[in-house]
């Protein structure tokens, strides 16, 4: 299978991207000739088995690392030739990430965490999207409790509104629901479909779960650094075909 | 960063300390190596000295007839003996104005002696070429190392006053004094010896005999033998055991030396304890998860103990070693600093004993070994579920026991300081230094629980400054109080050190300007300019000169004065002799009614306090031994209140009967009405210029330069104690780059969302100016109260006035400020360079 163009104007793109970990013997092409293409207003999953280079695709993707060939854009900024302040300031302006751990500062409140990057900007959030996002994310009553106060998913919820809050083009997440128990992880991917349906927002999440793929718009597959597979709106049971497939 | 930068950290405070504890050692041992040698060279052929019977008291060797050489070369096994004189003589140059100058290195002092040519009984020689000894009362040989400083040559003619005025004096030798050029900076000059008797006031006198026995008599029967013939009051002994006795009086002198700086390696030490504990304890608590996997997996509580103790051993061992040589170094670079500022300390290898290895390797070790064992404890009592859960929270019981732990033990401390200070029970200066030793740890069990509020005050302003940078900065330091104060703790002891010496100086100065202006209704002060062996007993100049300011038409009276070391009743004190007319216009000692008048013929007042003290009532009768009288009986006939001059006054008069003295030691002068201060100076100055070693001050200048000694040897200790500071700076580098390694996924975070590398460092620079601000906030808290009970305790010793220097206690602010700066350079450059994806990397 080829990966199929999309309509749509692209948040971000990667063309031919190469990483190379280690060498010689030890050698291992993380990525490995990588294209693909993340359209504005969609949710992305992407896919694939352990190994296959899907963090380092999404590293690559939100300028967090550098690839040793080919190009990453987000928007029409294209991130090779960025130093690494101008990168900084492209992740704070236009990138927002949920990782898997629960990654939020345990001396802030989960309020100064979901204005950290904001702060950090020296913007002022706006107000009525704070207040949309928070209600969204149902934590209105638990915005003065420190990260150490809040439950694994809450603070899951904190991140994703910290994505969130600042409108960025583009929001990554590793395995946002990886930590999370079922119910946990619904409450956090349908909030995720949430931002995408009705603000717009561009989300690419990777996952290993094909029950939070279905959650997206469009899955891609990863194996061995190379994308072999797409799919637009996924079903839980099209994605266990699919990888059934895949596994042959 | 590895587990290599944390062990290196922590071995650097232990180096330091125990570098300061071995380099004192090595120091004051080389020293004392060196007048070893110096005293062998002095007393190599000498096998009997001859001296007058010491009294105990004052330092000069007392004169005696010089018919006693005689009598000592008439006995049998006397091979040759020869008499000594000495005396202080000042070689006086110009300066580039063309004002007389007095050449003098630094403190040493500027000796005078007679020539003699038997080399034998005389450590001074004259090596081939460098002319010959002095055979007419116009000639000198001087030292070579002062001849090379000041570009003397021979045939050269120089001035040099002794006793009387400046006289001019032909240079025919430059001598050696045993293989060295100079001794010890000291001026060396020698004369004839009529000549040497005249010029110091001894004419047919001598101040010491040397006797050479003739091979085959034994040192110890020849004493005996000249003993019998010697008149009384003089003795002869051997040469090894004057050699002994001079050694310990040096031995005596250097011992403060010692306690002095191991004083500083003491307070080093101290506050790299704290440096050692912190670090222990952040990196035992970083290894808390490692620690309970294996209490999980069966490791006892012992097991874990002695894994944190054995890697304590491990490294304090090392870094001992290291320090022990690294304060040989440290000897070594004192000495040049000695030699560069004028005192010629001879070069030779340093001394490093066996038991400066033993002390340094001990403190360096056992310091480790406990500051280590807290942390070992504490973690051999983590839950194994509790670790691997996570952070354990402080708990509120704990907070309690703190409190009580804290305050409890500070009160101990307060109650040694105050029994030090006001009691008389025990040591006073131990129970001072223990008692602030304790309190230092009380407070700093307490500074804990002072972490939070101090730092949200100190941090209140960074969040509107600087924004999200400003609150994390802040944030950061509250989130470990324990951390942030034993860090703190550290700078909190070096700047209440400073701070309370800055306020003691104050006081002091404050308190002298105060007493010199109550204490001389006089106006001028005439004393030697040079400084003498006993700090306590001034040099004296010609008795000419009071006579001669007298007689100044400007001057309405001048008086002279003298001091003196006596044994009243046997005990020692300083006799001060004034003229009972005068006394009362020119110094202020408030005498009770007739008490001046009172001083005739074996009278003598003492102060209220004394009286007192002694339990004495006026018509008491004491005895008064000096240098030239023993056991003299003297009726106290009166009192007096001030006792800026002394505890004991007696008559000029009767002063010159004890001690004989060959010149005045302090003039004091009173104006005649209506003579303007700058009209009087020029007179005196007419006179005094003849006398280059005196010195015309008025007040402000007599404070002015009571206030530079103060102000150096403030610079001295201070200088000393920025150790302190420095290793607590280090303390702070170290307990920054630690916290850093501990929050490398949340400074990834930061970095991830966008916080650019300069506001990483930033934040951790304003985190480490708040952790030290808390800690120059408790310093100068501590040492303001040091101060103030120090000069409330010394109040009645003259310290009446408590000054607090505010512009000083401000620069130490300043300087907490810059030094969190500059520790935190190292950390935020590490911060800020930490790969981005290794940060955020789940493990
Ligand atoms: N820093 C690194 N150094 C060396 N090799 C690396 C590094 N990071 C990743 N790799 C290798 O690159 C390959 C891709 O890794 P990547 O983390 O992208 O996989 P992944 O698809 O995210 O796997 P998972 O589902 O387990 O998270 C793997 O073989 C991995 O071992
Ligand atoms: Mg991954």
């Amino acid at each position: 299978m080829q990966p199929t163009t999309t309509q749509g104007p692209s948040a971000a793109r990667i063309i031919d991207g190469v990483k190379i970990y280690g060498e010689g013997n030890t050698e291992v092409r993380a990525l490995d000739g990588v294209s693909a293409e993340f359209e504005v207003g969609k949710f992305t999953a992407i896919m694939g088995p352990s190994g296959s280079g899907k963090s380092t695709l999404l590293h690559a993707l939100a300028g967090l690392d550098t690839i040793d060939a080919g190009e990453v854009f987000i928007g029409d900024t294209e991130l090779g030739s960025l130093k690494d302040k101008a990168l900084t300031e492209l992740r704070r302006e236009s990138v927002g990430f949920v990782f898997q751990a629960y990654n939020l500062i345990p001396t802030l409140s989960a309020r100064e965490n979901i204005l950290l990057p904001l702060s950090i900007a020296g913007r002022e959030a706006d107000k009525a999207w704070f207040d949309n996002v928070i209600e969204a994310v149902g934590l209105l009553d638990r915005l003065s409790h420190r990260p150490t106060e809040l439950s694994g998913g809450q603070q899951q919820r904190v991140a994703a509104a910290r994505a969130l809050v600042s409108q960025p083009e583009i929001i990554f997440a590793d395995e946002p629901s990886g930590n999370l128990d079922s119910t946990s992880g619904a409450e956090l991917l349908s909030f995720m479909r949430k931002a995408v349906r009705d603000f717009g927002q561009t989300i690419v999440m990777v996952t290993h779960d094909p029950s939070a793929a279905a959650y997206a718009d469009r899955v891609i597959f990863l194996d061995d650094g190379k994308v072999v597979a797409s799919m637009d709106d996924p079903t839980t049971d099209g994605i266990f075909e699919a990888m059934k497939d895949l596994g042959n | 960063m590895s587990s290599h930068t944390r062990l290196a950290l922590t071995a650097i405070a232990i180096i330091l300390g125990v570098a300061f504890v071995s380099g004192t050692y090595v120091f004051t041992d080389t020293i004392k190596g060196q007048f070893d040698s110096l005293f062998t060279d002095i007393y190599q052929g000498v096998d009997v000295a001859i001296a007058a019977e010491g009294t105990g008291v004052g330092s000069a060797d007392v004169p005696f007839d010089e018919s006693v050489l005689d009598i000592v070369t008439a006995v049998d096994g006397v091979e040759i003996a020869t008499g000594g004189v000495t005396g202080f003589a000042t070689i006086i140059t110009t300066d580039d104005a063309g004002d007389p100058k007095i050449v003098q290195n630094g403190g040493a002092p500027t000796l005078g002696f007679a020539w003699s040519d038997v080399s034998r009984l005389s450590p001074l020689s004259i090596k081939d070429g460098n002319g010959r000894g002095p055979t007419t009362s116009s000639e000198v040989a001087i030292d070579v190392g002062t001849a090379a400083a000041q570009g003397f040559k021979l045939g050269d003619v120089v001035k040099i006053q002794a006793t009387g005025e400046a006289e001019d004096f032909t240079i025919v030798g430059l001598m050696s004094f045993g293989d060295q050029d100079s001794l010890l900076g000291a001026t060396l000059s020698a004369f004839e010896m009529t000549e040497a008797q005249r010029i110091f006031g001894l004419e047919g006198q001598f101040n010491s005999i040397g006797v050479a026995a003739i091979s085959g008599v034994s040192a110890a029967d020849l004493a005996r033998d000249i003993n019998e013939a010697l008149p009384a009051g003089i003795i002869a002994i051997t040469g090894q055991s004057q050699q002994a006795a001079d050694l310990s009086e040096v031995n005596d002198s250097l011992g403060i030396i010692n306690i002095a700086l191991l004083s500083f390696a003491a307070v080093a030490v101290f506050v790299g304890s704290f440096i050692i504990q912190n670090t222990f304890r952040i990196i035992v608590t970083q290894r808390t998860r490692e620690l309970a996997m294996l209490r999980a997996i069966g490791a006892t509580g012992r097991q874990v103990i002695v894994m944190v103790v054995v890697e304590a051993l491990i490294v304090a061992l090392f870094a001992s070693a290291l320090g022990v040589v690294v304060g040989i170094g440290l000897a070594g670079a004192i000495r040049s600093a000695m030699n560069a500022a004028g005192l010629a300390v001879p070069p030779g290898s340093l001394v490093v004993l066996s038991r400066t290895v033993f002390v340094g390797m001990a403190t360096g070790v056992i310091v480790t070994m406990l500051a280590a064992l807290l942390p070992a404890y504490r973690a051999s009592k983590v839950s194994p579920v509790a670790a691997m859960r996570g952070e354990t929270r402080v708990r509120k019981t704990t907070m309690r026991k703190r409190a009580i732990t804290g305050v409890s033990i500070s009160a101990l401390g307060l109650v040694f300081l105050m029994t030090g200070l006001f009691g008389s029970v025990g040591n006073a200066i131990a129970n001072v230094g223990g008692g602030a030793l304790i309190m230092f740890i009380g407070v700093s069990v307490l500074a804990p629980l002072a972490a939070r509020p101090i730092a949200n005050v100190i941090g209140a302003p960074l969040p509107k400054i600087f924004g999200i940078t400003g609150t994390l900065a802040k944030e950061n330091t509250k989130r470990a109080p324990r951390r942030t104060a034993s860090t703190a703790s550290a700078l909190m002891i070096g700047i209440a050190l400073v701070t309370f010496v800055a306020i003691f100086a104050a006081t002091i100065k404050a308190s002298i300007a105060e007493t010199v202006d109550e204490a001389f209704p006089s106006d001028f002060t005439i004393q030697s300019s040079q400084l003498g062996e006993d700090p306590n007993i001034p040099m004296t100049f010609s008795r000419d000169l009071v006579g001669q300011v007298d007689a100044l038409d400007e001057v309405a009276v001048a008086g002279a004065f003298q001091f003196g070391e006596a044994l009243i009743n046997d005990e020692k004190g300083f006799i001060t002799a004034v003229d009972p007319a005068k006394a009362e216009s020119l110094l202020t000692i408030e005498p009770a009614p007739g008490a001046l008048d009172s001083l005739t013929a074996n009278t003598i007042i003492v102060s209220e306090k004394l009286l007192k003290a002694r339990n004495w009532t006026v018509g008491e009768s004491v005895t008064i031994t000096t240098p030239l009288v023993e056991d003299v009986p003297f009726t106290v006939t009166g009192t007096f209140a001030r006792t800026e001059f002394g505890d004991y006054l007696i008559s000029t008069e009767v002063f010159t009967q004890q001690y004989e003295p060959t010149g005045d030691g302090f003039v004091a002068v009173k104006l005649a009405p209506g003579v303007s201060l700058e009209e009087g100076r020029v007179a005196i100055l007419e006179v005094t210029d003849n006398y280059p070693t005196t010195e015309l001050q008025d007040k402000s200048e007599l404070v002015a330069d009571a206030e530079k000694q103060i102000d150096g040897a403030l610079a001295l200790f201070q200088g000393l104690l920025g150790l302190a500071i420095f290793i607590a700076v280090i303390g702070i580098v170290n307990t920054l780059a630690l916290s850093i390694i501990e929050r490398t996924r949340e400074i990834g975070l930061v970095r991830a969302v966008g916080m650019s590398r300069r506001k990483v460092r930033k934040m951790i620079r304003w985190e480490s100016v708040i952790v030290s601000l808390f800690g120059a906030t408790l310093g100068i808290g501590m040492g303001l109260f040091f101060g103030w009970a120090v000069a409330r305790a010394l109040e009645d010793e003259g310290l009446g006035k408590f000054a607090v220097p505010f512009g000083q206690l401000m620069a130490y602010v300043v300087i907490a400020f810059f030094a969190g700066l500059i520790a935190a350079v190292w950390p935020a450059f590490k911060a800020a360079r930490l790969n981005v994806l290794e940060a955020i990397a789940y493990e």
